[in-house]
């Protein structure tokens, strides 16, 4: 067996309130024929990241409909892990230097975890590239493919893979049965062999990040961080680092700040204490935001967590995200779905959340983002209407229980409930299709 | 120079309510002499550990007081971050693999960091080991003229003498040293006037603000914890060091006869030794199987608010083992009326009176014993959370800290410059 994760149990009849009583039912109704079948997820962390913040919603939720869920890491060395960021980075289009010893380690502890690899599945999801060579190890081990359909949940945009390294992953990854992606431009054109199928990443609305909090927990918690719940507030939850412009962020400040001279900037980052690259851009940011003390820099590594994020969002009018480049970008997710217009760079999924004009504003330099900041902030009744409209957004599309619909209907797909769609054609569920 | 912590100001009044008119007006008398006093408090870190915490509550505090008062982090880069914290874990007892290397590296580092030391303070505080060599490589000799003083915040009873033999000598020639715990200072002699100056909690800061009841059983149940069942806690690194697989133990005992029990492991580090890795999973696979316990992993996020809530709710707090270091965490916890059991090392038994704020216990049974003791009798609970408060406020919040500061400065200024 794999390293067992833990987590805390979730009931899905929680959601009944977020969802309405439509969603849930169809839920549960999805889940029937997939009663007892035994999913297992195997990732490469249990803590951090986006992947394992899914996870430990979306497992507990698959069990609380009654499937038999697990969520499992795999055991590995340092050296592994060296190497996995490495391919990591180079399928998300870094320049890497690529050996084969690196490709002897991934296969080694790949091969290490299909030896430890010893229950019966009826469905196993491998997320991402560093676990991906199990499956391969376990038919080279035993002789014969392993019981149950395999899926492989690729989380990161490859879209401008280091060649080689995808060149030298895509036959692991061809022998499953299924592959997810998050979005529908993400899908490898030469990945021939499983079905495939798109899932965008979602927020867990009741997770300590995104369910209400009380007013008064708001207020003692800016208090705290000497932030003026009276004046206007804006902010940007983000990494330190140049696609995510903080830099930029400050410059739109200052500029709103020149019409609206009460305005405050809240800045928070989640940071790694070992990220050399995190710690210089946020001494440039500091340096940047100068003697202004209405400007706060917070992060994890003093002691800001999920709670006070979650606080900072629903204090904002606005809340910005000025990426040059971005994933998925779930921290735009959260925004709005405190029901607070989000102004964001029309880049990677920003633009599939972002409704221009509608939910928030899709930017592409710091003045046009001052200018739409200003707009929000000057018309707070058009900024509350944003707001609410883009909550509602969130709700249809974003939330964990999409995701968990979606991954049933996959299951029922993958098992013969449901006819398979053709051949290898995308499957995407409906409510999604309207967003793409 | 080095780069300058900006840090917000804030006022000393603040803390009336808590320690009353007469204790500010001691601080204020302490620190008239001192008005205007340069000081620089020099660290390798800007947070993210206990040293830094301190800095950044005590320094604008110390401001307020009247001192010009910086704190800068010295220069580093990715090399010497990481020989630093091999450094680190070497004075502090843990395995390092100190080699030649490092010691250049360390030797260019302090060579490089002397070379932008370029003002003139009054009293230079270095607050961390690795730098402290920095003033025997000042090229100036006029800078050695403010008075130097090693505060340190480690436990060097254990260190790795080939690594103290480095800093040795460059720290001898410093004017004073304060250490947190006499027994930190283990076999190093010096003739040096050595203070002691135990850490404290800010009972301002986040991690210590009141919360309402609701706002707390709301957060804790998204995390799983219902505030309905009692709940225990160990609040440390998942490290063998804390001993959470002791702390897991201690609960499987307890659960067999209060089977409503829950558990919270709030990590507030990884393992940054990869070695230990395994240890981490360990102790993730045991409560994966372990109905009622929970981590909450600063990996995920988990905050201040989450360690206050966390400490708030639980019976009784416990601290398995503490391998290097004063604990100080544990006055958060006693701040907010909950007990603590803990293993006697480092500076726990300052601040856990056994019997009165909490109890000492070594092994997995009296541990069991006395949190089962707490379990069951809620008045003492009560009793001993009132104590602890007390305790805390008496010897372990802020302004003992600045009074005990304000102290060791009037002290060292008072003599002539030499």
């Amino acid at each position: 067996m794999l390293s067992p994760v833990p987590t805390s149990p979730k009931a899905i009849e929680d959601y009944r309130p977020v969802i309405g009583d439509d969603a849930v039912d169809e839920i549960l109704e999805l889940a029937k024929p997939l009663r007892e079948a035994r999913v297992l997820h195997v990732n490469s962390t249990p803590f951090g990241g986006g992947v394992a913040e899914i996870l430990s919603s979306s497992v507990p939720l698959m069990q609380n409909v009654g499937l038999n869920a697990e969520w499992q890491v795999i055991r590995a060395g340092d050296d592994f892990f060296r190497v996995s960021k490495c391919m990591h980075n180079s399928l998300q289009g870094m320049l890497m230097d690529w050996t084969p010893q690196m490709w002897d380690v991934w296969q080694h502890y790949n091969r290490l975890n299909a030896e430890l690899f010893d229950e019966e599945y009826d469905f196993v999801v491998i997320h991402d590239p560093q676990p991906a060579a199990v499956l391969a190890s376990l038919c080279e081990l035993h002789g014969h493919r392993p019981a149950g359909k395999w899926l492989w949940r690729c989380h990161i945009d490859m879209t401008d893979a280091q060649v080689q390294v995808w060149d030298a992953l895509r036959p692991y990854v061809s022998e499953y049965d299924a592959a997810i992606f998050t979005l529908r431009n993400y899908i490898k054109d030469d990945l021939k062999g499983p079905a495939l199928f798109v899932v965008p990443p979602a927020i867990d609305p009741l997770c300590a990040k995104n369910a209400d909090i009380p007013q008064d927990t708001i207020d003692s918690i800016l208090c705290h961080h000497e932030i003026d719940p009276r004046r206007p507030i804006i902010a940007q939850i983000s990494r330190f680092d140049p696609w995510k412009d903080p830099l930029g962020v400050i410059d739109v400040y200052r500029m709103a700040k020149r019409e609206v001279p009460d305005l405050q900037l809240i800045l928070v980052a989640s940071m790694a204490s070992d990220d050399p690259e995190g710690w210089a851009w946020y001494e440039r940011t500091v340096r940047r935001a100068g003697e202004d003390m209405d400007i706060s820099i917070r992060t994890n590594l003093n002691g800001v967590g999920n709670v006070e994020v979650n606080a900072f969002q629903r204090a904002a009018q606005v809340i910005i995200q000025k990426s040059v480049r971005e994933g998925f970008g779930l921290s735009v997710t959260e925004g709005l779905w405190k029901g607070r217009p989000v102004v964001a760079g029309n880049v990677g999924g920003i633009p599939l959340q972002i409704m221009d004009g509608e939910t928030g504003y899709l930017v592409s330099t710091t003045e046009e983002c001052a200018g739409r900041v200003l707009q929000l902030l000057h018309n707070q009744e058009r900024a509350a209407e944003m707001g609410r409209c883009a909550r509602e957004k969130v709700r249809e599309n974003f939330l964990i229980t999409r995701n968990l619909r979606d991954y049933l209907l996959i299951l029922r797909q993958m098992c013969g409930v449901d006819s398979r769609s053709e051949g290898n054609a995308v499957s995407v569920p409906a409510q999604l299709a309207k967003t793409q | 120079m080095y780069g300058q912590i900006a840090l917000t100001p804030r006022s000393l009044e603040e803390y009336l309510p808590i320690v009353g008119r007469q204790r500010l007006d001691e601080l204020q008398r302490l620190a008239r002499p001192l008005k205007g006093l340069r000081v620089l408090n020099l660290s390798v870190t800007a947070f993210g550990t206990g040293t830094a915490e301190l800095l950044s509550s005590s320094v604008p505090l110390l401001c307020d007081l009247g001192l010009d008062c910086h704190w800068q982090v010295v220069r580093s880069d990715e090399k010497t971050t990481t020989v630093n914290r091999a450094m680190y874990r070497a004075l502090a007892g843990g395995d390092s693999h100190w080699n030649d290397e490092m010691t250049k590296v360390w030797q260019d580092y302090t060579e490089m960091n002397a070379g932008l030391f370029d003002d003139d303070f009054d009293v230079v505080v270095v607050h961390d080991p690795q730098p402290t060599a920095i003033r025997s490589y000042l090229r100036c000799k006029q800078q050695r003229r403010s008075h130097w003083l090693f505060h340190s915040h480690i436990d060097l009873s254990a260190a790795n003498s080939e690594v103290w033999r480095l800093l040795e000598d460059h720290l001898q020639q410093y004017e004073a040293w304060i250490f947190e715990e006499w027994r930190f200072l283990g076999d190093v002699k010096t003739s040096l006037p050595v203070t002691i100056v135990p850490p404290a909690i800010d009972p301002l800061a986040l991690r210590n603000m009141e919360i309402s009841g609701e706002a707390m059983r709301d957060i804790l149940g998204r995390y799983g914890i219902d505030c309905e069942r009692p709940l225990i806690a160990q609040v440390a690194p998942l490290t063998p060091e804390s001993d959470a697989l002791g702390a897991i133990d201690v609960y499987e005992r307890l659960r067999q006869q209060r089977p409503d029990l829950q558990l919270a492991l709030l990590a507030t580090s990884l393992p940054e030794d990869p070695k230990s890795y395994p240890y981490f999973e360990e102790v993730a696979g045991r409560v994966a199987n372990l109905p009622g316990a929970h981590i909450l992993s600063n990996l995920d996020n988990v905050g201040d608010i989450e360690i206050n809530l966390v400490q708030r709710a639980s019976v009784a707090v416990m601290q398995r083992s503490l391998q290097r270091g004063f604990g100080i965490w544990l006055s958060d916890a006693l701040w907010k009326e909950t007990p603590v059991v803990a293993a006697p090392m480092g500076g726990v038994s300052r601040q856990v009176l056994h019997g009165c704020t909490g109890f000492l216990a070594d092994t997995t049974e009296e541990f069991a014993r006395h949190m089962m003791y707490l379990l069951e009798n809620p008045d003492f609970v009560e009793k001993l959370g009132k104590s602890g408060r007390q305790h805390v406020l008496d010897h372990f919040t802020l302004c003992r800290y600045l009074s005990d500061y304000l102290g060791v400065l009037v002290a060292r200024t008072a003599l002539p410059r030499y």
